[in-house]
C-alpha cells in the first residue's frame, strides 16, 4: 500500500519528479560523454506512466485533444452529433415506453415474490371462453383472458371457491388475495357526480402487497364479509382532487352507485393497484359487491362462475416452479370436481402460476410487440446514423494520415492512437447522447399523444428515470465505439515513411486506399439495405392504414357526436329508467343544429353482445349478436333500410315487441323469403322475449373494423330483457358535433345532477381510436423511413463526393484524352448504381424474410406485398440517383487543365 | 557499432540490487558502469531500460534515492538498498540459481 502513497505523492509533486528525472539523465549523458541518448521523450513518457494512474492521465489528455479536434471541425461535429442525437433520442423515447410498460415492477414491497394465478385450456372455439364447458358464467373486464396461439385459452379469473381453496395453502403461499375491477362506477362526492374506476379487493389485498396507507387504514380481513360496514379506500389522487388532501378524506361519506360508503383510508401516492392499464380511483372490500350488484350473491356460491382474479405472495425462498408443482395437481382435482359431465371434463382449466411482480399483463401483451417493432426501427435508424459517421470519419482519417504517421514515428503505440481516436468518437457520441435526451423528452411527449390519441384513460406515463438514462448512456458509448473502431483501426494502418514524405495538402495515396474506399462503399450499401427495410415497413403500414380507412362502414361516420350516460348506476331503476333515457332523447332532438338523435347500449364500433336469440322454433346460432337501440337509430346512423321500417315512437314499453335484422341475419335465416312479419325469440334462462321482425337493414359495422360483421338483431332498448343500463347517445348534427358538448352537459345536468356525461367523442374520433395502432405505425414508420433515407443519401453523397475529389486527376486525364462529359457522369453514376444494387441485394431478402414478423399489424394484404416492395425499391433508387447526381455532375465539370495542375 | 549482449529479461532488477549491495549508494551512471565492468563488458545496460527500472524500484520501495554531490561536482541521485530491496534480492537470487541450475542440467551433455 505504501507504493500507493508514493504514487499519490508523485501526483502532487509531478513537476519536481520530472525535473529530477531530467537532471538525472542529463547527468548520465555528461558522464558517459554521449550527448543524447535514445528516445528521451518516450523514456520520460514511460517513467511517467509508471508513477501515475496512466489511464486516467491519458484519458484527460485524450479528452482535451478530442475537444480541440471537435472544435476545429465544427460543421462535421454538428452534423454527426445531430444525426446521432436523432437516433439516440428516438431510441431513448421508445425505450422509456418499454421501461414503463414492459419492465417496471409494481411499487409494492418485494414485488419479485408476487405471482399471478392463471389457468389455460385447450378450448376449441377460439372466440369465447364459454366453450370451456366448466365455465357457466364469466365476468371480467381486466383483459386477463385471451387466446394464445400456443397455449390455447389463457385466463386469470377464477370462481370464488378456487380462491378459498388457494387460501387453505399452508406450505408455499405467504398471502393469497383476490381482486377484480368491474365496469366504472358512478361516484358522487358532495353532490358532484362523476364516473370512476373502482376495484373490489379481498381482505388480505393491501397486507399481501405490503402497501402502507397514506392516511387512515387500508382494507383488512374483517371488512371483507357480507354485512360488514360499507368502507372505501380512496386513491391518493382522488383524495387530493375531491377532498384537498388524504387526511381530510378520512371519515367522509361518498356515494358509489348511489350507495353510501365511508372513507376509512387513502392509498399511497405511488400505488396504482395491480393493473398498470387501469388505475382504480377507489378500493372496496370484495363483499361490498353484494351491495352494488343484484347478481353477485350467486357468484360466491357457484363454482362454475368465473369472476375474480387471484394474486399470491410466495413464502420467502419458494420459487414459482415449486408453487406450480405444489398446486397443479390440487387445482386439477378441485376443478375436476366442479365438472358435472364428460363434456365438461374435456377441456378442464390447468393451473399456470405466472410472475406477478409487474402486475396484470394485459397492457404488456397489448404493447410489447408494437414496442419491439418500433424499437427495431429506431435501432435501424441509429445504425444508419452510425454508418454515416463512420463514413465521415473514414474520409477524415485520410486527411489525418500525416498526423498519425508522425505520431507513430515518434514512438506512439498503435493501441494508444486507436484509444485516442476512440475517445474522440465516444465523446462525439456522448454529445449526441446529451442532445438526444432533449429529443427524447420531446419524443416521449409526442408518442404519449400519439398512443393515447385522445383517450382519456391512457395511463401509460413514460419518463426519463435513472434506468432509462443508464441505457441511453450505454447506447451512446456503444455507438461511439461502433462507428469509431473501424476508422480508428484503419487510420493507424499507415506506412509511416511514404505518408510522411507526402507533400502537405496533396491527396494521400497509400496502398490501403483501395480497401478503405471499399469499406466506405460497404457502409453505404449497408445503409441502403437498412433504408429499404424501413421503406418496405413504411409501405406496408401506410397501405394497411389506407385499407382500414377505406373499409365500408355501412353507416355515415361524419357529423356524429357520441357520449355515454349510466342512469342506472346513478340510482335510476326499472321501469322509470327507460323513460328517463327517452325524455333525454327528446330534449337532445330540440337542440338547434341537431338533425336526429338516437341511442344504443353501446356504439356500433364497440358493440359486442351475444344472447341466445334466433328464429322462433329454431336452434339459435351462437354467432348471432344483438344491439338494443332507441327510435330513429338507422336514420341517425344513416344505415340504409332495405325493407320495412326504422324503430319509431310507436315502439314503446307495452306496445307490440319488434325487432330489425341486418341483411346477413336475413340471408342466413330466411334465404329468399321475406323476413318481415317473421318472429324471433330471445331465450336466456328464465327470461324470454318474443318479437316480430319489422325491418331489414343493410349490413353495418358491428364491433371492431377488422372483424367480420356478424348476423345482428336490433331491439328497442325499452321492450324487456336486456334491461337498459348504460346508454350511448348518437346526435347527427348539421355542423361540427363538438360545439354541442356544453349544451348536452347542461341538459343532462338539468335532468339529473347525479348522472355524469362521459366518454364524449365524435364518431370519426372513435373509429380513428380503434385503428390507432395502424395510424401510429403508418405515421411513425413513414417518418422513420424518410429520416433513414435522408441519412443514407447524405452518406451516399458524401462517399461519392469524396471519391470524385480523390479521382480529380484521373478524371482530368480521361477528359484530356477525349472522354465525354456524359461518359464521366455515367462513370460516377455507375458506381452509385453498383452500391445501390449491392444494398438492395442485401436488403431485399432481409425485407422478404422479416416482413412476416409484422403480419399481425397488417390488414387486407400479405406481408410480402408487391406494391409496397416495388414502391420501396423505386423510391430508393430514385433517391440514390438524386444523391449521386450532384457529385457526378461535379466530376463532369472538372477542367482537365486545372485537374492536371492539381498534382 | 559492436554487437551488444542483451541483458536476459527479468534479470535487470537483480543486477541493480546486487550492485547496490556490493558498492553501496550509487547514481544511475555508476550502476551501469559497474555492471559493465564486472561483467567484463558483456552486459551493457541501456539508459532506456535502466532509468525506467530504477523508477519502478522506487515505486516498489526496493531502493530509495538521495541527491548528493557526484564525482563531476554535479548533483546526482544516489540509490541505496532498503530492507525490502535486500529481501527482494535474496528472493531473486534464489530463483535465478534455481533456474540456472535447471538450465545447466538440461543442456549438459549426457
Amino acid at each position: 500500500m505504501d507504493s500507493f502513497l508514493r504514487r499519490l505523492l508523485y501526483y502532487f509533486r509531478k513537476r519536481q519528479f520530472e525535473a529530477e528525472l531530467d537532471e538525472e539523465m542529463q547527468h548520465h549523458a555528461e558522464l558517459s560523454g554521449r550527448p543524447k541518448f535514445g528516445n528521451v521523450t518516450l523514456l520520460k513518457e514511460d517513467s511517467r506512466a509508471m508513477w501515475t494512474w496512466t489511464l486516467w492521465e491519458q484519458l484527460g489528455q485524450d479528452l482535451r485533444y478530442a475537444l480541440r479536434t471537435m472544435a476545429k471541425n465544427k460543421s462535421f461535429t454538428a452534423l454527426a452529433a445531430l444525426s446521432l442525437a436523432l437516433g439516440i433520442g428516438a431510441n431513448t423515447a421508445i425505450y422509456s415506453f418499454m421501461d414503463s410498460i414492459l419492465l417496471r415492477s409494481l411499487p409494492v414491497k418485494d414485488p419479485e415474490a408476487l405471482v399471478m394465478m392463471t389457468w389455460q385450456s385447450n378450448a376449441r372455439d377460439e372466440e369465447s371462453p364459454h366453450s370451456i364447458s366448466v365455465m357457466h358464467g364469466v365476468h371480467t373486464r381486466s383483459g386477463s383472458s385471451y387466446n394464445d396461439p400456443r397455449k390455447g385459452y389463457v385466463s386469470g379469473i377464477f370462481p370464488y371457491a378456487a380462491f378459498e381453496l388457494f387460501q387453505k395453502d399452508d406450505s408455499v403461499f405467504a398471502s393469497v388475495f383476490a381482486h377484480y375491477q368491474p365496469t366504472p362506477f358512478n361516484l358522487n362526492v358532495k353532490g358532484q357526480a362523476d364516473v370512476a374506476n373502482g376495484e373490489f379487493v379481498s381482505g388480505d389485498f393491501f397486507r399481501g402487497l405490503g402497501v402502507p396507507p397514506a392516511a387512515g387504514r387500508l382494507i383488512i380481513a374483517d371488512d371483507d364479509r357480507a354485512g360488514a360496514e360499507s368502507v372505501a379506500i380512496l386513491s391518493y389522487g382522488l383524495s387530493q382532487s375531491r377532498f384537498g388532501g388524504a387526511a381530510q378524506a378520512i371519515g367522509q361519506s361518498i356515494l358509489i352507485n348511489n350507495i353510501p360508503f365511508t372513507v376509512v383510508g387513502v392509498a399511497p401516492p405511488e400505488f396504482f393497484g395491480v393493473n398498470p392499464g387501469i388505475a382504480p380511483d377507489f378500493y372496496l372490500p370484495m363483499h361490498a359487491n353484494l351491495l352494488l350488484g343484484a347478481t353477485t350473491r350467486g357468484w360466491y356460491l357457484n363454482q362454475n362462475v368465473y369472476w375474480t382474479e387471484v394474486m399470491v405472495r410466495l413464502r420467502p425462498g419458494v420459487s414459482i416452479a415449486q408453487a406450480q408443482a405444489a398446486w397443479a395437481g390440487r387445482f386439477h382435482q378441485w376443478v375436476d370436481s366442479t365438472a358435472t359431465n364428460d363434456q365438461e371434463r374435456a377441456d378442464l382449466p390447468e393451473l399456470a402460476i405466472k410472475e406477478g411482480g409487474g402486475g396484470l399483463d394485459a397492457l404488456r401483451r397489448r404493447y410489447s410487440k408494437p414496442l419491439y417493432v418500433l424499437l427495431t426501427l429506431v435501432g435501424l435508424i441509429l445504425a444508419i446514423a452510425c454508418a454515416n459517421i463512420a463514413n465521415l470519419l473514414l474520409a477524415r482519417s485520410a486527411s489525418r494520415q500525416r498526423e498519425m504517421a508522425l505520431r507513430l514515428s515518434v514512438g506512439a503505440s498503435r493501441a494508444r492512437i486507436v484509444r485516442q481516436l476512440l475517445t474522440e468518437s465516444v465523446l462525439l457520441a456522448s454529445l449526441g447522447g446529451v442532445l438526444g435526451l432533449s429529443f427524447a423528452i420531446w419524443g416521449i411527449r409526442f408518442l404519449t399523444l400519439l398512443l393515447a390519441n385522445g383517450a382519456s384513460d391512457f395511463r401509460v406515463r413514460a419518463d426519463l428515470n435513472w434506468h432509462v438514462l443508464g441505457v441511453t448512456a450505454a447506447l451512446s458509448l456503444l455507438t461511439g465505439v461502433l462507428f469509431g473502431l473501424a476508422p480508428a483501426m484503419q487510420s493507424t494502418r499507415v506506412d509511416v515513411i511514404p505518408a510522411l514524405k507526402e507533400i502537405r495538402g496533396s491527396q494521400p495515396r497509400t496502398p490501403h486506399t483501395f480497401w478503405r474506399i471499399n469499406l466506405g462503399q460497404t457502409l453505404v450499401a449497408g445503409q441502403i439495405a437498412i433504408s429499404l427495410l424501413m421503406l418496405v415497413a413504411a409501405g406496408l403500414f401506410v397501405r394497411t392504414l389506407s385499407n382500414l380507412q377505406s373499409i365500408n362502414l355501412g353507416f355515415n361516420r361524419e357529423n356524429i357526436l357520441l357520449f355515454q350516460l349510466n342512469a342506472r348506476s346513478a340510482g335510476h331503476q326499472d321501469p322509470e329508467i327507460a323513460s328517463f333515457y327517452g325524455d333525454l332523447r327528446t330534449r337532445f332532438s330540440a337542440i338547434p343544429g341537431v338533425r336526429s338523435v338516437s341511442l344504443s347500449d353501446s356504439s356500433l364500433i364497440e358493440a359486442g353482445t351475444g344472447e341466445p336469440i334466433g328464429v322462433l322454433g329454431a336452434e339459435p346460432n351462437p354467432a348471432n349478436r344483438i344491439l338494443t337501440v332507441g327510435p330513429s337509430f338507422f336514420t341517425t346512423m344513416q344505415i340504409p333500410i332495405l325493407a320495412g321500417r326504422d324503430f319509431d315512437e310507436r315502439d314503446r314499453p307495452g306496445s307490440p315487441s319488434v325487432a330489425v335484422i341486418n341483411e346477413l341475419f336475413a340471408k342466413a335465416n330466411f334465404g329468399n323469403q321475406n323476413p318481415l312479419g317473421q318472429r324471433l325469440v330471445l331465450n336466456a334462462g328464465p327470461v324470454r322475449r318474443e318479437m316480430e321482425i319489422v325491418g331489414v337493414t343493410k349490413d353495418a359495422r358491428y364491433g371492431s373494423l377488422t372483424r367480420d360483421i356478424p348476423p345482428v338483431v336490433y331491439l328497442p332498448y325499452d321492450q324487456g330483457f336486456p334491461q337498459p343500463a348504460q346508454m350511448v347517445y348518437a346526435l347527427r348534427t348539421a355542423g361540427d358535433p363538438l360545439v354541442l358538448v356544453n349544451t348536452v352537459r347542461e341538459i343532462v345536468h338539468q335532468a339529473d345532477t347525479r348522472v355524469p356525461v362521459f366518454n364524449v367523442r365524435t364518431q370519426t374520433a372513435e373509429i380513428d381510436r380503434s385503428i390507432n395502432q395502424a395510424i401510429v405505425f403508418a405515421r411513425l414508420c413513414t417518418a422513420f423511413a424518410i429520416l433513414g433515407l435522408a441519412i443514407a443519401c447524405v452518406g451516399l453523397y458524401g462517399t461519392m463526393s469524396y471519391s470524385v475529389a480523390r479521382r480529380t486527376n484521373e478524371i482530368g486525364i480521361r477528359m484530356a484524352l477525349g472522354a465525354e462529359r456524359g461518359g464521366v457522369i455515367w462513370m460516377v453514376l455507375r458506381q452509385v448504381f453498383l452500391v445501390s444494387i449491392v444494398g438492395l441485394g442485401i436488403g431485399l431478402p432481409v425485407a422478404l424474410g422479416t416482413s412476416k414478423f409484422v403480419e399481425s399489424f397488417l390488414f387486407g394484404m400479405k406481408p410480402n406485398d408487391p406494391v409496397a416492395i416495388t414502391v420501396a425499391v423505386a423510391v430508393l433508387i430514385a433517391a440514390a440517383v438524386i444523391a449521386g447526381y450532384a457529385p457526378a455532375r461535379r466530376a463532369s465539370k472538372i477542367d482537365p487543365m486545372v485537374a492536371l495542375r492539381h498534382e | 557499432m559492436e554487437a551488444r549482449t542483451e541483458i536476459p529479461p527479468g534479470t535487470l532488477y537483480m543486477l541493480i540490487l546486487r550492485t547496490l549491495l556490493r558498492i553501496g549508494p550509487m547514481h544511475g551512471y555508476g550502476i551501469a558502469q559497474h555492471i559493465q565492468q564486472i561483467s567484463q563488458e558483456v552486459l551493457q545496460v541501456e539508459e532506456g531500460s535502466l532509468y525506467p527500472a530504477l523508477q519502478r524500484m522506487l515505486i516498489k520501495g526496493w531502493v530509495v534515492g538521495e541527491w548528493k554531490q557526484s564525482e563531476n561536482n554535479r548533483r546526482a541521485r544516489f540509490y541505496s538498498l532498503t530492507p525490502k530491496g535486500r529481501k527482494q534480492l535474496a528472493a531473486e537470487l534464489a530463483e535465478f540459481e534455481k533456474v540456472t541450475a535447471a538450465i545447466t542440467r538440461v543442456i549438459q551433455p549426457a
